[in-house]
């Protein structure tokens, strides 16, 4: 990921508010399982990549793998998980699951004209049918996110998981 | 055949259940609670995973002198490393002084492994080679030669590295029997062989760890229910539900078992899985003609080699308009307790190939396989199921899974070029009952 020298874009700065307001409306339709809605928020050029994390002597820093990863998508990818959840066999996800994002810690920079570098925390609760337990998903999302007059689009996504092993049974679910 | 044909001897559980009642191998009934019950874990552990040939990593993840990797035999984490003389080491990560792992770092390059609490040190072999304060602590009381760290048996067999803490094991020949032959076509047909890319994903599904093995050893017939999206949106390239059908489901000795999957005649397959030209030509001029043969055209292998490490070759399409990519993958189903097991699940591919190759051979192994998986989310979805809901009293008591699929089923060769028992069709619960006979052989003994 690209890194600028720039200072990050401060909270309460009209870019911040909107670029957060994205990454709201972005996590509310997947709550809402609008998953059609969702990738119209992205791209037609997007990567959306999750790497794996490993556990490392600190001297070896964060641990992320990228050379495989948990997600390898682009556009046509990931409209194909969708059309999935539509088949009425996507057992994994149907019943559905009620999943809860929780986006913080947004910290933004410029990267060019309409291009900005969002980087956030997630926290995803995921309840699967009378198991009172959830599934939990945290980490942090580096986003690409081109801004245009008519909204926003995401362009490049890094999904960076806390558990290197994931106490999910599946990715059935997008973060 | 019952268990106790097997043995010659009755094998009974804790409340006197006999074990042969819980397995009907002629008739094809297994008790649910063959996959339910603590006692029985308790015995996997004990009588499974502590006496047979366990595969637990690839040689291309630890390539360097000093490399090594964290995995596990049965519940118990090993650590597989390689040494100044490029030999294989699998050692308990457990210090002999007082139990602390040695090495708390899941991968890595190190000369030694240094215990935290007292500074116990270790070579890559396991040799103990350092003890702090020796001389005031120890004295002439500890002999450092005299202390290892639990050290397992290592074979390796094309590639993919075995261990095992039974002091007096089978030939890993023997053990594997016909089954190698279908390990050199999947992991030696270039003469590099198959190479791991990265990492293997982790994660945790709350499933028997038996259920993958299962799975992959013989079940093709779940593919068209399981899986059906996969057919609906043409990931299944040729869109026809029964595509897992059209092969042969072959056992071997020691509950090793695969099926073998192509297409009907008139549906053109990629020769090799599609392979570029520069690796057909590697294959052609590797493989012998049996395998070469064999390999030519296929679209899907699963399989299992006993206990817990399944296999799948298979080819998919997972954008419109886009050719399939083709992968190997293996995945180990690591006991976790009686209802629970972490999947430990890799990506391979031809060492030899171009990048673009492994790119494709990566990108649909994760669209497809893997914790997110179109295919593989959907089977964590039945296993945990599963374990669910026959992990009660009345299911282990009452509830017998039905092994009866292909039971009159005479073995036929046909003209597959390849060893084992070999049933004509992949529709075949064989393979599944070959596991259960192996286990149930060797709980018993």
């Amino acid at each position: 990921m690209t890194q600028k020298t720039q200072a990050n874009i401060s909270l309460g700065d009209p870019t911040y508010l909107k670029l957060q307001g994205f990454l709201q409306e972005e996590a509310y339709l997947l709550d809402q399982g609008a998953f059609r809605e969702w990738l119209n928020l992205l791209d037609p050029e997007v990567r959306y990549v999750m790497p794996i994390r490993t556990t490392r002597e600190r001297v070896h820093g964060s641990g992320l793998v990228d050379q495989m990863v948990f997600f390898d998508e682009n556009y046509a990818s990931l409209k194909k998980r969708i059309d999935r959840l539509d088949t009425e066999y996507a057992w994994g996800e149907d019943p559905p699951s009620r999943t809860r994002r929780f986006i913080d810690n947004i910290r933004i920079k410029q990267l060019d004209e309409r291009t900005y570098e969002v980087r956030s925390y997630f926290l995803v609760l995921r309840s699967r049918g009378n198991v009172p337990d959830y599934q939990i998903l945290s980490g942090q999302k580096v986003d690409t996110i081109v801004v245009y007059d008519d909204g926003c689009k995401l362009k490049h996504r890094l999904i960076y998981p806390d558990q290197a092993t994931l106490g999910v049974e599946n990715l059935g679910i997008f973060i | 055949m019952t268990v106790q044909d097997v043995r010659g001897k009755e094998f009974r559980l804790s409340d006197g259940t006999r074990l042969q009642d819980l397995l009907d191998v002629e008739n094809g009934y297994i008790s649910a609670r063959i996959v339910s019950d603590p006692e029985l874990y308790e015995l996997e552990m004990k009588k499974i995973f502590a006496r047979v040939w366990v595969p637990i990593a690839h040689v291309s993840e630890i390539p360097n002198k000093g490399d090594y990797v964290l995995r596990y035999i049965g519940d118990e984490e090993v650590i597989v490393a390689r040494s100044e003389h490029n030999t294989i080491h699998v050692v308990l990560n457990a210090c002999t002084h007082r139990g602390m792992p040695v090495c708390r770092s899941e991968r890595g390059n190190s000369s030694h492994f240094r215990c935290p609490y007292h500074g116990f040190t270790y070579r890559q072999d396991g040799q103990l080679i350092g003890v702090p304060a020796h001389k005031e602590a120890f004295g002439e009381a500890l002999d450092k030669e005299l202390y290892h760290l639990v050290q397992a048996k290592v074979a390796i067999v094309y590639g993919l590295i075995f261990a095992t803490f039974n002091d007096n094991p089978p030939p890993i020949d023997e053990y594997l029997g016909t089954m190698k032959w279908y390990l050199q076509m999947m992991l030696q047909h270039t003469p590099e062989g198959m190479e791991v890319i990265g990492v293997p994903q982790r994660w945790v599904v709350k499933s028997n760890w038996k259920l993958g093995g299962d799975n992959f050893v013989g079940d093709a017939y779940h593919t068209f229910m399981t899986h059906y999206s996969a057919v609906q949106l043409r990931i299944v390239p040729s869109g026809d539900p029964k595509f897992a059908y059209y092969g042969v489901h072959v056992s071997h000795d020691n509950g090793h078992g695969l099926g073998l999957i192509g297409a009907p005649p008139e549906v053109e397959l990629p020769r090799f899985y599609g392979v570029p030209e520069d690796i057909a030509k590697k294959i052609e001029a590797t493989l012998p003609p049996g395998q070469q043969k064999a390999f030519e055209r296929l679209a899907y292998i699963h399989g299992t080699i006993f206990p817990n490490m399944s296999f799948g070759y298979f080819s998919w399409a997972t954008e419109d308009g886009k050719a399939p990519g083709s992968y190997l993958t293996l995945r180990q189903w690591v006991p976790r307790g009686p209802y629970e097991m972490e999947v430990f699940t890799w990506v391979l591919a031809e060492k030899e190939a171009s990048d673009a190759w492994k790119h494709l051979a990566r990108e649909t192994f994760v669209r497809t396989f893997g914790a997110s998986g179109m295919l593989e989310q959907d089977d964590a979805e039945m296993w945990s199921n599963i374990t669910r809901a026959t992990k009660g009293f009345i299911a282990r008591e009452k509830l017998n899974f039905i092994y009866r699929m292909g039971i009159n089923r005479k073995p036929e060769q046909g003209d597959w070029p390849g060893p084992g028992t070999v049933y004509q069709g992949d529709y075949s619960e064989q393979n599944q009952l070959n596991i259960w006979r192996a286990w149930a052989r060797l709980i018993s003994e």
